[in-house]
């Protein structure tokens, strides 16, 4: 009987986080039945149904395309429902909340300062001249769509957050995601705000903070590469600084 | 669509300076710095490929008193200064050996200071 | 309503030595191991402005084995440099679209090295002729 259980069960070892209880996150142990169809996230939903329902964590689409169920599985920032744990046996699984952001409890983390950072970079298509109706509607050529169709793959799980170290040094840096979703918009054949995207980024804390590790786009399950849409950003942002000075003058 | 202006907008950083001279330094030396260290650091100096009198003295007196030799000398001693200067600056930085404006100065600094030295000694060796 | 207390872990200080970061700081200090050739370039030139005697014992040194050791060291991570600072370069660059098709990040970064290792050989086979010709 204990021979059959070894292999039918893995061990998952959750950090937990009460915050009206516990003074800091400590694991906690779970066996659960195992086949190698199963994800974590499917691990995770057993341990809720039948082992403890107190137990919180974040998932909706179990595809990989809400951006929901970002933690760290063995160290690494991965969704859950796209691990498998047949890539993991025979365990233990560790798993933890995402690096880098506060825990609200057990593998949720708090979400409202990335919220900030994309609000910061203005998320939308900003016409230099904005149509009316009748005029008709914004056109554009398939490889113009191509310039930015990548980076408007971004579902917002926060794993390249997780990873980048200067995020985890620095919480005001503005970091990988919202570059990839300002490079989506900037680099967009029908947007006018580039000008204004670079005023957001020009500081410390912007585009400036990154050192190039490059990791954010390692662990991208979306493969949007976000230190791309970085990098080309310094290049942009230095521009900006080199002809800032021009501008004021033309200007005033 | 309006701009919404609700936070004042964030500081300009200096950096840029700093990035631009640390990637001039970087290109150059990934596209020249395996072969000149090969040429000036071994071959030269062990007479190895080429003859010892490429190090001597008079040729290399003659190739710092040209003025073209000079910038060349001038732009890759500096540029490999300041490249440095900003990879040992990001590194100290995840170190946390100090602020950033200490760090700033310890390696920036060091780096504007040895380009002053490499151009006073350039014109020192005479024309 | 539940209690909000958010806890944040404090990233480790030494985060910088350990996988997967390890080898990003390894990238940065080849880079500098690029100042100490600036170093020895410029020591050569202070040598050169204070006379012929202070130039051999710098021609000396440079003999010597130990600044072998030290020029193969410096060789190593200069090489090191020229191999990362390509990987890196397509995420500084934007998107090439050629034909309609995405060019990939691999192909531009290999496009890249060859480029630079021909600019080192054509360095070193333009000092070789310059030396057997004078």
């Amino acid at each position: 009987m204990p021979d059959t259980t070894a292999k039918t069960t893995i061990e998952l070892r959750i950090l937990r986080y009460c915050p009206s209880t516990d003074t800091e996150p400590a694991f906690g142990s779970f066996q659960v039945p195992y086949s190698d169809d199963m994800s974590v996230l499917q691990a995770l939903q057993e341990i809720k149904a039948t082992l403890d329902g107190s137990l919180a964590f974040r998932w909706s689409c179990r595809m990989a395309v809400c951006g929901s169920c970002g933690m760290m599985i063995n160290g690494e920032p991965k969704l859950a429902c796209n691990t498998f744990l047949r890539d993991l046996a025979p365990g233990p699984v560790t798993v933890e909340p995402l690096q880098n952001f506060p825990i609200e409890r057990d593998l949720v983390v708090t979400v409202g300062d990335f919220v900030k950072k994309i609000e910061s970079i203005y998320p939308y298509v900003m016409p230099k001249v904005p149509k009316t109706v009748e005029e008709g509607t914004y056109l554009q050529t398939p490889s113009q769509m191509e310039a930015y169709a990548s980076f408007a793959d971004c579902i917002n799980c926060m794993l390249c957050y997780a990873a980048c170290p200067q995020y985890g040094a620095n919480p005001d840096f503005i970091g990988p995601g919202a570059m990839a979703l300002l490079q989506r918009y900037s680099s967009d054949s029908r947007d006018g705000g580039q000008q204004a995207r670079l005023d957001q980024i020009r500081g410390e804390d912007g585009v400036w903070s990154c050192t190039a590790v490059g990791i954010c786009s390692e662990v991208c399950p979306k493969q949007v590469d976000p230190a791309n849409a970085v990098n080309q950003n310094k290049s942009n942002s230095a521009l900006d600084f080199f002809l800032s000075g021009l501008r004021k003058e033309s200007v005033t | 669509m309006s701009v919404p202006k609700d936070s004042p907008l964030p500081k300009r950083t200096i950096a840029p300076l700093f990035w631009l001279l640390f990637g001039a330094g970087g290109m150059l030396s990934a596209l020249f710095g395996p072969a000149l260290i090969l040429i000036t650091g071994i071959m030269i100096p062990h007479g190895w490929g080429v003859p010892e009198r490429l190090g001597s003295y008079d040729t290399v007196l003659a190739f710092a008193r040209n003025p073209l030799g000079k910038l060349v000398l001038l732009a890759l001693i500096a540029l490999l200064f300041w490249h440095a200067a900003e990879r040992l600056f990001l590194t100290l930085h995840d170190m946390r050996v100090g602020t950033v404006t200490v760090l700033r100065w310890l390696t920036y600094g060091v780096a504007f200071v040895l380009t002053i030295v490499t151009a006073v000694v350039l014109l020192m060796v005479g024309f | 309503m539940s209690e909000r207390r958010p806890y944040l872990r404090p990233q480790p200080r030494t985060w910088w030595a350990h996988p997967p970061y390890r080898a990003y700081t390894i990238r940065e200090l080849c880079g500098v191991a690029l100042a100490v050739y600036g170093a020895i370039l410029l020591a050569g030139l202070v040598c050169l402005a204070r006379g012929p005697a202070a130039f051999e014992s710098y021609r000396a040194f440079l003999a010597s084995p130990l600044s072998l050791a030290l020029h193969l060291l410096l060789l190593a991570a200069a090489l090191w440099h020229m191999v990362t600072w390509f990987r890196i370069l397509p995420k500084t660059m934007p998107k090439l679209v050629w034909h309609g098709k995405l060019v990939p990040q691999a192909l531009m970064t290999q496009a890249a090295t060859l480029l630079a290792v021909g600019c080192s050989v054509a360095l070193l086979a333009l000092v070789v002729v310059v030396g057997a010709w004078s």
